[in-house]
């Protein structure tokens, strides 16, 4: 058999040129598609998490956010939102009117509890009176009367029944002996309730009552504690909706009921949105609902904020209000202390790997070992850390038993130790030989040889090692779940001490968001601006190592 | 082994073009083992020295001495053992694994394989200069200070003076003495060539050793380097290892012709080049072999 020699034309290319042509552009598809891929995958994972991270520093922030900001972190003027508050509470105003004029009517239990008071309050009247005993037994019988009547007319849920209910109350009204007592309190609030009864139907009154308590719990989430009410003692229930896109949420809680209904007999029930305003139709609640709707803005107030000490301030009711200022600052300090110890022990082994150790078995062992470490999962080191770090070591040297910035630093400096030795030993061996050379011929020995001229010239090639150790360290969260991670306590100043102390990391404070704290779900934007703060962060400690990187590798270039 | 008292007394201590009727060549079985005597007191001697690659043969039996204040060329042709040899003399060879050597090699009088020897002190006595330009990635200042700040001397004055006098020695002060800052790798292969010459010379060596140093180099800038190691050899010891049998005619007032690790002729330059004893190097030097 006869091989045809490939043809040399570039117009009639030869079977063979073709399909070596045809793969050339299949693996150069390949290539870029797959980098393609890459950005493309880079981009739909960061940019969601960036976007949504950028929502806790830059939002509409309410009147509720200007006051815990000037209350808890003492930022801003405290004349301008007293003159705020006040145009929000006038605006405010007509919604709890409402509330209040509603609720007498549905929360039975408070004119129950009323009706009974008033019994009490009167016999002790009667007492100080100095009423003649006989008369004073009469009173009394008939005030509880007018307690049992009121309080049948208030539980009666038939209408004609209760307005015969307060009839029999109001029958007392004239009687002189009641007139000047607390005794004419029933009067009133027959009266009152008379009105309820008119406009109210009865019948649903357990209905509106289940309604009106989520409708006031909406309120009190928008708006905070009621004027005038006790403080209460969480700092996160002291404050109504800071940011506008909860309360936009709140809002729709407070607008539209969500029900189950009976679709069709025998199947699952489903959800189903009921406006409020249809809900409380007919009563004198249903106007609250088109002013909520309509003046919700004059309520809150907000405005365009943009909360740049989210980078520094501490946290509130576990990042309920406040920043990630302390993660920032443990994360940073487990991670420079992670590199510094790391950095000096890689480069001294990686330069006797490169320098002194031959190709012996003991050194091929060696190498071997490092690369399994690399391998090793994080959580192993967490688990090394903890037992060799935080309970055999460090008390040894007189630290408390327990988790501390310096453990985590440790067991992170080991996760990350062969990725630079692996990065420095590839640098140190692709210095030019002639540079080591030109330097030994000088008569200078090998450790100086070593630390003058290789080092130097090897720094670049360290520095990227140090760049993905930056990155791996400051993401990880397993090496520091036991060894140096807590939830609460700001890192302690100086930095000295607070390195004996255990600290919040960003890593593991997203972990903790998003598994252990209720807290989460009504703070996503603080859960994603953790995220996109250690994102930043990396970025930024990578931006600028790698300038730093670059402007070495220019030096020695020589430009 | 020969001792310097066995040299002839007679023999000219200068290295000038020898008049051929003082110096009768005397032809003897074996021209390495006995040298004859090119010149008075020779500064580096080489006796049966022998380096060996592990099993491998860099150098065999090379019996040579090499005079003061002289250029001594080393021609032959590829993998002959020329750098090899070169290399022995400061020892630049431990580089390399495995390396063993025999016989005796001294440079003033001191055996530099001896175990005692202080191998920073040898270097600094014998400088080297490379083939390819090898500055370090620093600047043309820091280069030429380099081999001073580690012997000690930090004093910016005392530096400066030492980099001016090392860079005048090269020939390269008037091109660079308004950027001695400037990153050393900016410069041209010529001028990178005589930076590290000037380096070399700043630890005051007495030998100066140069492995084929301009072989990465155009005319010109080969050209200034030879006018350099002329203007050089008034003050040291040059030992130069290269291809180009033209420069080592121009450069060289003893030439050694290397074949297969062995030293095959050892005379002055112009006889190399124009009567050679042996037929091995006449073939050589005239271009029908190697």
């Amino acid at each position: 058999m006869t091989r045809r020699p490939p043809s040399l034309d570039p117009r009639h290319p030869g079977r063979l040129l073709r399909l070596r042509g045809a793969m050339d552009r299949t693996f150069t598809g390949l290539a870029s598609g797959s980098i393609l891929l890459i950005a493309l995958a880079l981009l739909v994972v960061l940019a969601p998490m960036l976007w949504r991270g950028a929502t806790a520093v830059v939002f509409k922030g309410t009147v509720e956010f200007r006051r815990m900001q000037l209350e808890q972190f003492h930022r801003g003027d405290l004349k301008d939102l007293d003159a705020e508050m006040a145009e929000v509470t006038r605006a405010r105003q007509p919604v709890y009117d409402m509330l209040d004029r509603f609720s007498r009517g549905i929360a039975t239990d408070d004119l129950e509890e009323e009706g009974r008071r008033l019994y009490r309050e009167f016999g002790k009247q009667l007492d100080r009176r100095d009423t003649p005993p006989g008369e004073r037994i009469e009173l009394r019988s008939l005030a509880k009367q007018l307690r049992d009547d009121f309080t049948e007319a208030v539980e009666s849920t038939d209408k004609a029944a209760a307005l015969g209910a307060l009839g029999r109350v109001l029958k007392h009204a004239d009687d002189p002996r009641l007139t000047g007592t607390v005794a004419e309190g029933f009067f009133r609030m027959a009266r009152n309730y008379g009105h309820i009864v008119e406009t109210v139907d009865l019948g649903r009154r357990a209905e509106y009552a289940k309604a009106l308590g989520e409708v006031r719990d909406a309120i009190q989430v928008l708006f905070g504690p009621r004027p005038g009410e006790p403080r209460p003692p969480l700092v996160m229930d002291q404050y109504g909706a800071t940011r506008w896109d909860m309360a936009e949420k709140q809002l729709a809680r407070l607008l539209t009921a969500e029900t189950w209904v009976e679709v069709q007999p025998g199947q699952p029930l489903q959800r189903a949105q009921v406006p409020r305003e249809r809900e409380f139709a007919g009563t004198n609640l249903a106007p609250l609902f088109p002013l909520m709707r309509e003046h919700a803005a004059d309520m809150l107030r907000p405005q365009t904020t943009l909360y740049w000490q989210y980078f520094l301030d501490d946290s509130l009711s576990g990042h309920y209000f406040g920043g990630v200022g302390p993660e920032i600052l443990g994360t940073l300090l487990v991670t420079v202390l992670a590199i510094a110890l790391a950095l000096p022990l890689g480069v001294i082994s990686a330069a006797y790997l490169v320098e002194c150790a031959g190709d012996g078995r003991a050194v091929r062992l060696i190498r071997t070992c490092i690369n399994t470490l690399a391998g090793v999962p994080s959580i192993v080191f967490g688990l090394f850390g903890l037992a060799f770090f935080v309970i055999y070591l460090l008390p040894k040297f007189g630290l408390p038993q327990g988790s501390s910035v310096l453990a985590g630093g440790l067991a992170l400096g080991l996760l990350v130790l062969p990725i630079i030795i692996r990065a420095s030993e590839e640098a140190i061996r692709s210095v030019p030989l002639t540079y080591k050379e030109a330097a030994l011929a000088l008569g200078v020995s090998r450790l100086r040889c070593f630390v003058t001229v290789t080092l130097p010239a090897a720094l670049p090639g360290i520095l990227t090692g140090v760049i993905l150790s930056v990155s791996r360290a400051a993401g990880e969260t397993a090496p520091i779940l036991f060894t140096a991670a807590v939830v609460t306590g700001a890192t302690s100043w100086p930095l000295w001490e607070a390195v004996a102390k255990p600290a919040k990391t960003l890593a593991y404070g997203s972990y903790h968001l998003a598994v252990g704290d209720r807290l989460a779900a009504l703070v996503p934007h603080n859960q994603y601006g953790m995220v996109m703060t250690l994102i930043l962060l990396v970025l930024i400690l990578n931006i600028a190592a790698i300038l730093v990187r670059s402007r070495m590798a220019k030096r020695l270039r020589g430009q | 082994m020969v001792e310097p008292g066995d040299l002839p007394a007679e023999m000219p201590q200068t290295a000038e073009v020898p008049d051929k009727t003082v110096r009768a060549p005397a032809p003897t079985l074996f021209a390495a083992a006995s040298p004859r005597p090119l010149g008075g007191e020779p500064f580096i001697r080489s006796r049966h020295f022998s380096l060996f690659y592990g099993q491998k043969v860099g150098v065999k039996q090379i019996t040579m001495d090499i005079h003061p204040k002289s250029v001594t060329a080393i021609i032959g042709p590829s993998g002959c053992g020329k750098s090899t040899f070169l290399r022995s003399i400061n020892r630049m060879n431990d580089l390399i694994p495995h390396v063993r050597a025999e016989g005796r090699l001294e440079v003033a009088g001191i055996d530099v394989n001896d175990r005692r020897v202080n191998l920073p002190n040898l270097r600094q006595q014998v400088g080297m200069v490379f083939q390819k330009p090898n500055p370090f990635p620093k600047s043309i200042y820091d280069n030429v200070a380099y081999g001073r700040r580690f012997q000690g001397f930090r004093h910016r004055g005392e530096l400066d003076e030492a980099v001016e006098r090392c860079l005048r020695a090269a020939a390269l002060w008037d091109e660079v003495k308004d950027n001695l800052h400037k990153s050393a790798l900016a410069l041209s292969g010529g001028q990178q060539q005589r930076l590290c010459i000037a380096r070399a010379l700043t630890t005051q060596p007495k030998v100066l050793l140069m492995d084929e140093p301009c072989s990465a180099l155009d005319p010109i800038a080969t050209g200034r380097i030879e006018e350099l190691i002329a203007d050089l050899k008034s003050a040291y010891t040059i030992v130069i290892v290269t291809h180009n049998m033209q420069q080592a005619a121009r450069v060289s007032d003893r030439t050694a012709f290397f074949c297969l690790g062995e030293l095959i002729e050892y005379d002055w330059t112009s006889v190399i080049f124009t009567k050679p004893a042996k037929k091995q190097t006449e073939d050589y030097v005239t271009g029908r072999f190697g």
